[in-house]
């Protein structure tokens, strides 16, 4: 912010220029030639700006932000920008000859669906969630009933991601643990 | 010592005392007999040395599990180094031990990439085989008289068990020494890096792990205390990790990024100053001692960051101090603002002429394609065509890594909830490392370590937040053992309200916890067991009684080529079996795994995509006296040359012009049977794979000529070679191996 100092240039006709005009006792050169050329015989409007000033998120925010990238990240995003698999997959049914969706890609531990990551990224996602909100019906001077509600809705949480993860590993790779 | 009753004199007691005195006498007598029996009783120990022994003999048992969990391919086969790259480490190790440092610095070697040859000693990273080779010095000083072979197959396990002790110290010094316990067990079994560190895989990144975690924890410590010491350590432990691994670019990447956030966020110190300006200036002298390295510190556009950041430090520096010289503010912010944009100016006119002199030579194509992964897909199918270097699925992160992946983002929210410089940097290291491991599959090893801490990190956290809860009941005493916990305990309103319940409700928490993490631990155990312990170089399969039946093909082939081929014979292979080649089978080699030159390998994929005329021309010219390919047709393995042809002819197409990929095609499918195309049928790979394989049954009910890997039957089975002879086939047909015939005599 420029040095707000008292102000002496009455003499410059046309310097009501911005709202902080401060001038003679200004040392930047830059602005004593701005303020010969052009302005000399220019009149710049009156405005209400301000130099932006810039701040910090608070951490919670920043927070926020990274749980959206790891969700991205573990999804598979990257893969699914390079090796461009379809969305859902499809096997024909050898009886009927209809066309029946598959989820999860077969055969191979890394290789997935874009719809398969995205459903398995949200539930990593919920899990570490889960364990925030049991963090936080710990730790606070909160209602009572908010306590409660946070420490099941946690618990919740983590039973349901585990247990569907599970799930998910079991589908796509039949050997598993056996 | 428990005091002794003295026995109440009896004379002037009444009979009451007289009773009792010899009951207790009694009882005396037999606590003495106990006492003398058990006399730890003895020794009461206090409870801050209970803690103790209770921390290092968890320390000890991670220690052991680390190593033991290792070693499953040793039990299982027998002690030898698997895949592909380690081979070459072994084969320089050996060389080291028995011809010495010198020698070894300054070996250029003429068995590999033949015409060539390859200057080792400047071409590779020699931290690990010089560990290995002073292990194996010391051993014998010992008079423990081991093979060189046995040292380089336990180095990674060795390692892996001093990474632990080292995550225990650096979660020690991030959060407590809990979550410094908990680091090190998760890190011990953690999958992704038992991939890369098992018994038998003697291969840089065993090592480097462990240089990289020291590194880091060194500078956090030195970063917290401001001590010149500990930037003196991590100094030497980057040198350490720019000797064992090209992975260092992301240690001189991440520190300098750190230090930045932390300039954002207002913690400029001196202490990190101290630490940051030490381990910059003496690393990067120490790093340029390594030939392969060189100048690149000061050369190369990955290693800019590093010495902005440097340069920005002295600025932050300078400024501080003008600051403490002036009395006046407005001054100094005038001052400040001119200061950083001429710095700023300065900083990039600079960047920009060495830019465009090609003095600072720009990202190569291996870094760049991690920052825009579809780089590698266009232009440089030699970095697309490593299965290891694709990007990462969601049942990859789940493979490696089970319930870290929900202990991660907990583990992140309570970094964020506590701040400090120490958790910054993890928090840091964690998320580009995450990033990373999503673009190349490969790099989950070096996510691994920031996984397993910021885990550890949610894991002590709610333990010791469940735990208090438990304890709740008598308020007057938190225990001496935990910490912070006196200081989280009286941030804890209404906890004895309803107190039965929230007990009951914290004991069957904790039973959740350890009932999860006993799930993790099986299943890295089975992932260990089923995925990460093949050697690759022996194949194994279940029969069909559900015995296990080994394919120990490629050493046979590749002991037949040690005893029955001339000394000086050259073998052309694919680029993959290169290192083995020479390692085991003692022969000259075309081209190997270091890949350094495109060309030639591209020559090789020419040679192999051609008709037989045009490559035995090719062949001639690089004096090839034996071909060796890899066929999975009747074992079923599906790794072999035919499933790999395609990226020969890419790559052979991307130099030579005359092989283009459709002419292998048909509709744009790759086929092998009666409808492929006729350039397929005909060329070198498809001659030398399925020779006299259409004479052959492969499978009851099947055709003559039924290929197993790619289930259907071959299209050119009457296969006639013209300059070339079979010289040998393993008994399951995986190797094979082809006499290259001299030119005819002219009359």
């Amino acid at each position: 912010m420029r040095p707000k100092s008292e102000n002496q240039n009455l003499s410059t006709t046309s310097s009501s220029s911005i709202s902080d005009a401060p001038s003679s006792t200004s040392i930047d050169p830059i602005f004593l030639i701005l303020r010969i050329l052009p302005f000399s015989f220019l009149r710049p409007p009156r405005l209400r700006l301000k130099i932006p000033t810039f701040t910090l998120p608070s951490p919670m925010t920043v927070y926020a932000l990274v749980l959206l990238t790891y969700f991205m990240v573990v999804s598979g995003i990257v893969y699914d920008v390079i090796v461009e698999p379809p969305g859902i997959g499809s096997t024909q049914d050898r009886v009927t000859g209809s066309v029946r969706p598959v989820v999860f890609l077969p055969g191979r531990v890394n290789g997935q669906y874009i719809i398969e990551g995205l459903s398995s990224g949200f539930m990593f996602v919920m899990g570490g969630i889960g364990i925030v909100l049991m963090d936080l019906a710990l730790d606070r001077n909160r209602a009572k009933s908010v306590k409660l509600s946070y420490a099941s809705a946690g618990i919740t949480s983590v039973v349901i991601a585990y247990m569907m993860s599970m799930l998910f590993i079991r589908i796509k790779i039949p050997a598993y643990l056996r | 010592m428990v005091g002794k009753v003295e026995p109440v004199n009896g004379s002037v007691k009444s009979r009451t005392n007289q009773s009792t005195s010899a009951a207790m006498q009694a009882a005396t007598l037999k606590k003495d007999m106990l006492n003398n029996i058990f006399s730890l009783k003895s020794l009461k120990l206090k409870t801050k040395q209970q803690e103790l022994l209770i921390r290092v003999s968890i320390l000890c048992l991670v220690y052991v599990l680390a190593f033991m969990t290792r070693l499953f391919s040793v039990l299982r086969y027998e002690s030898m180094i698997h895949e592909f790259d380690p081979y070459f480490n072994y084969r320089t190790t050996l060389f080291l031990t028995q011809k010495g440092f010198y020698e070894f610095w300054n070996w250029f070697d003429s068995e590999s990439w033949y015409p060539l040859g390859r200057i080792i000693g400047g071409t590779l990273y020699p931290g690990l085989m010089v560990t290995a080779a002073i292990i194996y010095w010391v051993l014998r000083f010992l008079s423990f008289s081991v093979h060189i072979r046995e040292v380089c197959v336990l180095t990674a396990p060795f390692f892996a068990s001093n990474t632990t002790l080292v995550a225990y110290f650096f979660g020690k010094e991030i959060w407590d020494s809990g979550a410094g316990l908990v680091a090190a067990a998760l890190i011990a079994i953690c999958p992704g890096y038992i991939s890369r560190s098992v018994a038998g895989s003697y291969d840089n990144e065993g090592v480097a792990i462990f240089a990289l975690l020291l590194t880091f924890y060194l500078f956090v410590k030195a970063v917290n205390t401001g001590s010149l010491t500990w930037a003196l350590g991590s100094a030497f432990g980057y040198f350490y990790m720019v000797s064992a691994w090209g992975g260092y670019v992301f240690i001189i990447n991440l520190i300098p990024l750190y230090v930045l956030v932390l300039l954002i966020t207002g913690r400029y110190s001196m202490r990190l100053y101290v630490a940051y300006n030490c381990m910059y200036v003496l690393g990067m002298l120490l790093a340029m001692q390594i030939r392969f390295v060189g100048f690149q510190h000061v050369q190369s556009g990955e290693h800019m960051a590093a010495m902005g950041v440097f340069f920005l430090m002295q600025v932050f520096y300078f400024l501080d101090w003008v600051k403490h010289l002036l009395s006046d503010t407005k001054l100094f912010q005038a001052f400040l603002r001119i200061t950083v944009t001429c710095a700023v100016g300065v900083g990039a006119i600079a960047f920009g002429v060495g830019t465009a002199s090609g003095y600072i030579s720009p990202w190569t194509g291996r870094f760049y394609s991690l920052l825009d992964p579809t780089y590698a897909k266009d232009h440089i199918p030699i970095i697309a065509s490593v299965s290891e270097h694709q990007p990462t699925a969601w049942s990859s992160f789940m493979f490696d890594f089970h319930i870290l992946l929900f202990l991660f983002p907990a583990g992140l929210y309570f970094c964020f909830k506590r701040l400090s410089d120490a958790t910054i940097f993890i928090v840091m290291y964690g998320l580009t490392s995450m990033y990373f491991a999503g673009v190349m599959v490969r790099l989950i090893l070096v996510a691994t370590p920031a996984v397993c801490l910021i885990s550890a990190i949610a894991v002590s956290a709610t333990v010791k937040n469940l735990t208090l809860l438990v304890r709740a009941k008598d308020k007057a005493a938190p225990s001496g053992s935990g910490k912070g916990s006196s200081a989280r305990g009286s941030s804890k309103g209404l906890v004895d309200h309803s107190q039965p319940f929230q007990r009951n409700g914290a004991i069957a928490l904790l039973l959740g916890a350890f009932y999860l993490l006993s799930k993790y631990a099986t299943h890295c155990t089975w992932v260990t067991s089923e995925a990460y312990s093949s050697p690759s170089i022996v194949l194994a399969a279940r029969g069909a009684h559900g015995n296990r039946i080994i394919f120990d093909d490629y050493r046979e082939a590749y002991f037949w080529l040690r005893q029955n081929t001339p000394q000086d014979a050259k073998v052309m292979s694919w680029w993959d079996y290169g290192y083995q080649i020479t390692a085991m089978g003692n022969r000259t080699v075309i081209v190997d795994n270091n890949t350094w030159n495109n060309t030639h390998i591209a020559t090789v994929g020419r040679a192999m995509s051609s008709y037989e005329d045009e490559a035995y021309e090719i062949m001639r010219s690089l004096d090839v006296d034996y071909v060796l390919v890899v066929f999975g047709g009747v074992s079923g393995y599906s790794s072999d040359d035919i499933n790999k042809f395609l990226w020969m002819v890419r790559i052979g197409g991307g130099v030579f012009p005359v092989i283009k990929e459709p002419d292998y095609l048909v509709n744009g499918e790759y086929r092998v049977d009666k409808g492929a195309a006729p350039k397929m049928l005909n060329c070198l790979m498809y001659k030398l794979s399925y020779y006299r394989f259409g004479e052959l049954t492969t499978e009851y009910g099947k055709p003559p000529g039924y290929d197993r890997a790619r289930g259907v039957e071959i299209g050119n089975k009457d296969i006639k070679l013209e300059y070339l002879e079979e010289a040998f086939t393993t008994s399951n047909w995986i190797v094979r191996i082809y006499k290259v015939k001299p030119p005819n005599n002219r009359w």
